[in-house]
C-alpha cells in the first residue's frame, strides 16, 4: 500500500469522534450526502455571514446613537426632595469619589422668542459654567445659549436680543401677565438630531425668577459613561431621603429596550437561514444513517451504548457545519470590515444621524452567533442520532 | 466444570401484526464452559433467534406465572440488565460472528479489529498489538491495511472472527459463519476458529446446516419446534 497507515484509531479520543471523524472522510464518496452536506454548509455559512453582518451593522449604529445621546444627556440626574437644602446636597455630591463635576440646575417649559417668532423650548437653568451635556465651542460662562440650529433658522448672533417667556404668571393690577425678561444671546450649542424636544440653557437666577423654585436638580458627572453608573450606590449614601438618582441609562431606557428588541428581532429572523440549512443537514444525516444500518446494529452488538451511538451522529453533524460556520465568520467579519472601512453604504442626505452606516464587529456578537448556531446544530444532529440509538440491533442485523 | 451457559423455560413469540409467530417455546439448555456445541435445524426454525437472546441483543418473552424464565451466562442473568448493563455484557463476555461479515467498511482490517478494544476503552497501543496478534493468527499478516471491499469472503470472516475473539470473550456466538463462502474458505475459517477455541478454552455456540461441520463439535443440539434437543444420530 503506497499510503501510510491512519493512526485515527490510535488517538486517544472518545471512539464517537473517532468513528464521526471516519465518516466525515467516507460520507464525501457518497455523491447524495456529499452533495446534501455541502448545501448544509454552505447554507450555514450564508446564514452565519448575514448574521455578522447585520449585527455588526446594528452594533456600529447603536454605537453612533448611544455616542450622540451620552454627549447631549447629563451622565447622572438627582432629583432633591422638596425638603432638601440644594446647596448641602451639592457639596455632599462634589466629596463622592468618581464624581469630577458636579452642579445645580433647574428645569422647566417655556419659550424663547426672536423679532416676534416664538419657539417651545425645554429652558435649563445652571449654575456656574454651561453643563457639559450641552456640547460646543465657545465661551461657557453665564448667559443665555440656544442650538446652534435654532439660532441658523432665526439668522440670529451671538448679542442678538432674546426674550425668554415662562408659563407662570406673576399677577399685575392689570390681571396675571406672562412673566418675560430679555437677554442677549451668550452662545449656541450643538444639538443632537436624536435629540427629543429643544433645550435652552439660561443663568439660574433668572431661571428661578421665571420658573419658581421647585423642581432642584443636580446635574454630575464621572470620568467616563460606565464609571457614573457605578458611582450611583455612592451617591445614595450621601444624599437626603427621598433624593432621585438616575443615571443615562435610565434616562434613555426606553431607547434602550427598543435597541435591544430591534438586534434581538433581526437575529432571529436572519437566524431562520440557518435553520433551514439545519434541517438540511438533518436529511444529510438521515441518509447516513439510513445507509450504515447494519454496521450501527453491528457497532451496538459489540457493546455501544444507544447514547454513544446518538453522539456519533451529534459529532458528525458538528464536524459537517463546523467549516460552514468558520466561513460564514469569516465572510461576515470582513465584508463587515470592508462597508465600514470604505464607507460603502452611503445614507443620502440628512435622512438619518450618520451619513453612512458604520459597522462594528463585537467579540460578543460572534460568540453569540457561533453559540446559537452550535446549539442548533447539536440539537439537529442528536435528532438525527436518536433515530440511529433507537434502532435495536437485531432489527438493524436481520435484512 | 463450570457452566458457561444455561437457559432454562425461554419462549419467544414474534407479533406480526396481529398474526402471533411462536418460535422458541421453552429452551432449556446447559453447556460447560469451553464446550463447542452446533446448532442445527431447518431454515425458520428460531436458530438466530436463540442465538440473539443469549448475546442479550433481544429479550425473551416476560414468563407466564407459575413458571420461571431464565437466561445465564457465565454467571451473569441477562434479565437483570439494563440496556447499558447489555452493552457492556454483550463488549466484556461475548464475541459475535455472523453469516455476513457485518465489518465497518470504512474501517481497515486491523482497526475493524481494534474496535471491540476501544469500545471497552482500553490502551489504543495495546489494542494496536492485540489486533495485529490477533490477525497474525488468522493468517491475515500482510492484509492490515486493507479495507473490507478489498478482502476476499474468506479473508473478510477471518477478519470478523478475529475481531469477536478480540477480548479473548469466555463465549463466542458464530451463526452461519460459513454459510456464504465457497466450500475451501469455509473450511479454512472453521479451521481457525476451532483451533483458537480449543487453545484459549472459549465457549462456542455454532449454528451450521452442514452436518460435517456440526460432527466436528463435541456436541450437537437440534431445535425443532421450538425446543431443543440432543442429536438422536
Ligand atoms: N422481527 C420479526 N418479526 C416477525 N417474525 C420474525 C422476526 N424475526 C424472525 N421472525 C421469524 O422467526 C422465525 C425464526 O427466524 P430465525 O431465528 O431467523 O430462524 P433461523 O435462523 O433458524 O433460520 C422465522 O419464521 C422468521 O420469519
Ligand atoms: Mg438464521
Amino acid at each position: 500500500m503506497p499510503k501510510a497507515p491512519s493512526q485515527l484509531l490510535l488517538r486517544p479520543w472518545p471512539l464517537p469522534v473517532l468513528l464521526a471523524l471516519r465518516y466525515l472522510r467516507s460520507t464525501r464518496k457518497d455523491a447524495y450526502v456529499s452533495f446534501l452536506s455541502t448545501v448544509a454548509a454552505a447554507g450555514i455559512a450564508v446564514g452565519v455571514a448575514a448574521l455578522v453582518l447585520v449585527l455588526a451593522a446594528l452594533s456600529g449604529l447603536h454605537e453612533r446613537l448611544l455616542g450622540q445621546i451620552l454627549a447631549t444627556t447629563p451622565q447622572i440626574e438627582i432629583t432633591l426632595p422638596a425638603s432638601a437644602d440644594p446647596q448641602e446636597a451639592l457639596l455632599a455630591v462634589e466629596g463622592v469619589d468618581g464624581i469630577s463635576q458636579a452642579q445645580r440646575v433647574l428645569k422647566g417649559q417655556g419659550w424663547v422668542v426672536y423679532e416676534g417668532v416664538p419657539e417651545a423650548i425645554q429652558l435649563v437653568g445652571f449654575e456656574g459654567s454651561l453643563p457639559p451635556s450641552f456640547p460646543g465651542e465657545g465661551t461657557r460662562g453665564a448667559g443665555l445659549y440656544v442650538p446652534r440650529s435654532l439660532a441658523d433658522r432665526w439668522l440670529a448672533e451671538v448679542g442678538s436680543k432674546v426674550q425668554v417667556v415662562s408659563p407662570r404668571p406673576s399677577l399685575s393690577p392689570l390681571g396675571p401677565r406672562p412673566r418675560v425678561r430679555t437677554v442677549l444671546l451668550e452662545g449656541v450649542f450643538e444639538s443632537s438630531p436624536v435629540e427629543t424636544f429643544q433645550r435652552a440653557a439660561l443663568p439660574l437666577d433668572m431661571a428661578e425668577a421665571l420658573l419658581g423654585r421647585e423642581g432642584r436638580v443636580i446635574q454630575a458627572s464621572s470620568s467616563d459613561a460606565e464609571e457614573a453608573v457605578a458611582v450611583v450606590p455612592a451617591l445614595q449614601e450621601v444624599l437626603p431621603e427621598g433624593a432621585r438618582v438616575q443615571t443615562w441609562k435610565d434616562l434613555n431606557r426606553s431607547l434602550y429596550f427598543v435597541l435591544r428588541l430591534e438586534k434581538t428581532l433581526l437575529f432571529v429572523a436572519v437566524g431562520l437561514i440557518v435553520v433551514v440549512a439545519a434541517l438540511a443537514l438533518v436529511v444529510g444525516l438521515a441518509l447516513v444513517i439510513s445507509s450504515k444500518r447494519s454496521e450501527i446494529g453491528m457497532l451496538g452488538a459489540m457493546g455501544v451504548s444507544a447514547p454513544r451511538l446518538r453522539s456519533i451522529f451529534l459529532w458528525l453533524g458538528l464536524s459537517l457545519s463546523t467549516l460552514g460556520l468558520a466561513a460564514g465568520c469569516a465572510i461576515g467579519a470582513l465584508a463587515a470590515w470592508l462597508f465600514d472601512r470604505f464607507e460603502l453604504l452611503v445614507v443620502p442626505g440628512q435622512v438619518m444621524f450618520v451619513d453612512y452606516i458604520p459597522f462594528r464587529v463585537h467579540a460578543g456578537d460572534i460568540w453569540m452567533v457561533c453559540g446559537a448556531t452550535a446549539i442548533l446544530v447539536a440539537l439537529c444532529s442528536l435528532y438525527a442520532g436518536h433515530r440511529a440509538a433507537t434502532l435495536k440491533p437485531v432489527e438493524a442485523l436481520r435484512r | 466444570m463450570s457452566v458457561a451457559v444455561r437457559a432454562r423455560g425461554v419462549y419467544k413469540t414474534y407479533t406480526d401484526g396481529d398474526r402471533r409467530v411462536p418460535v422458541l417455546r421453552g429452551i432449556d439448555m446447559d453447556v460447560a464452559a469451553g464446550e463447542s456445541v452446533a446448532i442445527m435445524g431447518p431454515s425458520g426454525s428460531g436458530k438466530s433467534t436463540l442465538l440473539h437472546l443469549l448475546g442479550g441483543l433481544d429479550r425473551p418473552d416476560s414468563p407466564q406465572e407459575e413458571e420461571t424464565s431464565l437466561i445465564e451466562i457465565g454467571g451473569q442473568i441477562l434479565g437483570h440488565h439494563s440496556e447499558r448493563e447489555l452493552a457492556e455484557f454483550r463488549n466484556r463476555t461475548l464475541g459475535f460472528i455472523f453469516q455476513f461479515h457485518q465489518l465497518l467498511p470504512d474501517f481497515t482490517a486491523l482497526e475493524n479489529v481494534m474496535i471491540p478494544g476501544r469500545i471497552a476503552g482500553q490502551d489504543p497501543r495495546e489494542v494496536y498489538d492485540q489486533a495485529k496478534r490477533l490477525l497474525a493468527e488468522v493468517g491475515l499478516e500482510d492484509r492490515l491495511e486493507h479495507f473490507p471491499n478489498q478482502l476476499s469472503g474468506g479473508e473478510r470472516q477471518r477478519v470478523a472472527l478475529s475481531r469477536a475473539l478480540a477480548l479473548e470473550p469466555p463465549l463466542l456466538l458464530a451463526d452461519e459463519p460459513t454459510g456464504n463462502l465457497d466450500p475451501a474458505s469455509g473450511e479454512r475459517v472453521l479451521e481457525i476458529l476451532l483451533d483458537l477455541q480449543a487453545r484459549r478454552g472459549t465457549t462456542v455456540l455454532l449454528v451450521t446446516h452442514n452436518p460435517e461441520i456440526a460432527g466436528r463439535c463435541g456436541r450437537i443440539l437440534q431445535l425443532e419446534s421450538g425446543v431443543l434437543h440432543a442429536d438422536r444420530r
